[in-house]
């Protein structure tokens, strides 16, 4: 099942759906038919900017409580208050704020996706300039140090993809690999075969149970072992649909314990012509 | 030597923290409410640098960067954009249309200082940064 099938789906069964079914979908008189469902479709378009619109706001308060957080801990440093305790907890409130944006991301792009705005503009992207930009600005929470290692091998050719959905494809896998994981960093490996390029993302981390793995790429599904680490649930999911729109392939191999990893396949832009 | 920077934000919350964290990192901070305030204190005071919002009243930051490319002096003052969207067209029009730098809101000061300090120290006509 598709993603926006699924979300579809657990849309039919919501309250929402039950509001709209009651006070739009009722049984139209016979003249009214055309209406209703003109009715319908823009209360749903409607619904959608609403989601895009707020989402798009929450970030102006999200921006200026992360810059008061960070002015509250400049004026610490500057009058040599600070001291581990309002250290671990200011930086506890950024790491939140950030993790909160992800969210406010993703259900844009799941609203994008669903509204059928999602439009594909495909380019000839460089991965490893894509990766190497990712490196140097990715947010991390500011406990972790780490940063992860990028290893390219072949010579470099360029894929025929989205650019957006590439970018939200490796954050999500490049992000997880930072969360699920404590001790060394995040390993990156970009291949260029014969005919595509083979990115692999490697981490050391806690782990998928064989059990969860045919189910890791629905919508709203966690793994178990995943306790208090926070997530949507959402990530893998829009990450294999941007994959698929991109004619690529996912795949992962996991060990409880010892770590996963994700790796993914697209054609050269010369290949998939 | 204390740089001029110029803030160009119509959030007065954000533009007042913003600015207080410039200040603290030792900088000189003028500040303007949107788009043509903006182009007006540019003028008067032809800051070294300016972080400016896109989505503003009056003149938004794409017209700001339009007038910045157009006049004879401001061309060459590097414009960083501070801006929620983080859409490839949007980051791409921004550069195209002169941002030396462009970064997404929420941001961490440290990246920001960053791009600060990197286009302080070069000159113009380098390779815009994406943050």
């Amino acid at each position: 099942m598709t993603l926006d099938n699924f979300v579809c789906e657990q849309f039919s069964t919501s309250r929402a759906y039950q509001f709209f079914h009651m006070h739009v979908n009722r049984t139209p008189m016979k003249n009214e038919e055309t209406t209703v469902s003109q009715d319908a479709l823009k209360l749903l378009n409607n619904a959608s900017n609403i989601i895009a619109i707020t989402s798009h706001e929450f970030k102006t308060p999200l921006t200026a409580i992360s810059a008061v957080v960070e002015l509250l801990g400049a004026r610490l440093q500057a009058s040599q208050q600070m001291d581990a305790f309002y250290e671990k907890n200011l930086s506890r409130i950024t790491t939140e704020i950030f993790r909160l944006n992800s969210m406010l991301d993703e259900m844009l792009t799941i609203n994008s996706i669903m509204s059928g705005r999602m439009t594909l503009n495909k380019q000839i992207i460089d991965v490893v300039q894509m990766l190497t930009t990712l490196r140097s600005n990715y947010y991390a929470d500011p406990e972790d140090t780490r940063s992860f290692e990028l290893t390219v091998t072949g010579i470099p050719q360029g894929i025929y993809a989205d650019h957006n959905q590439m970018n939200r494809i490796f954050m999500n896998l490049v992000g997880n690999a930072f969360k699920f994981s404590r001790e060394k960093s995040p390993v990156v490996e970009v291949h260029f075969d014969h005919h595509q390029v083979v990115i692999r993302f490697i981490d050391d981390g806690i782990g998928i149970p064989a059990s969860d793995l045919p189910q890791l790429f629905q919508p709203f599904f966690r793994a178990s072992n995943v306790n208090e680490i926070a997530g949507t649930g959402l990530g893998l999911s829009i990450v294999k649909t941007f994959v698929q729109e991109n004619n690529g392939t996912i795949t992962v191999d996991s060990i409880v314990g010892e770590g996963s990893t994700f790796t993914l396949t697209f054609l050269y832009y010369s290949d998939s012509l | 030597m204390q740089h001029t920077i110029l803030l160009i934000e119509d959030k007065p919350g954000l533009r007042d923290t913003i600015q207080s964290l410039l200040e603290l990192h030792q900088y000189q901070v003028i500040t303007a409410a949107n788009g043509e305030e903006g182009i007006h204190m540019a003028t008067e005071h032809l800051p070294d640098l300016v972080i400016s919002d896109i989505y503003m009243p009056v003149l938004n930051g794409y017209q700001l960067l339009e007038a910045f490319r157009a006049h004879e002096q401001l061309r060459y003052i590097p414009v960083i954009i501070l801006s929620a969207r983080s859409a490839t067209e949007e980051v791409s029009l921004a550069i195209e249309k002169g941002a030396a730098a462009y970064i997404n809101k929420p941001f961490l000061f440290a990246n920001l200082n960053a791009s600060i300090q990197q286009l302080l120290q070069t000159t113009s006509g380098s390779a815009p940064l994406t943050l």
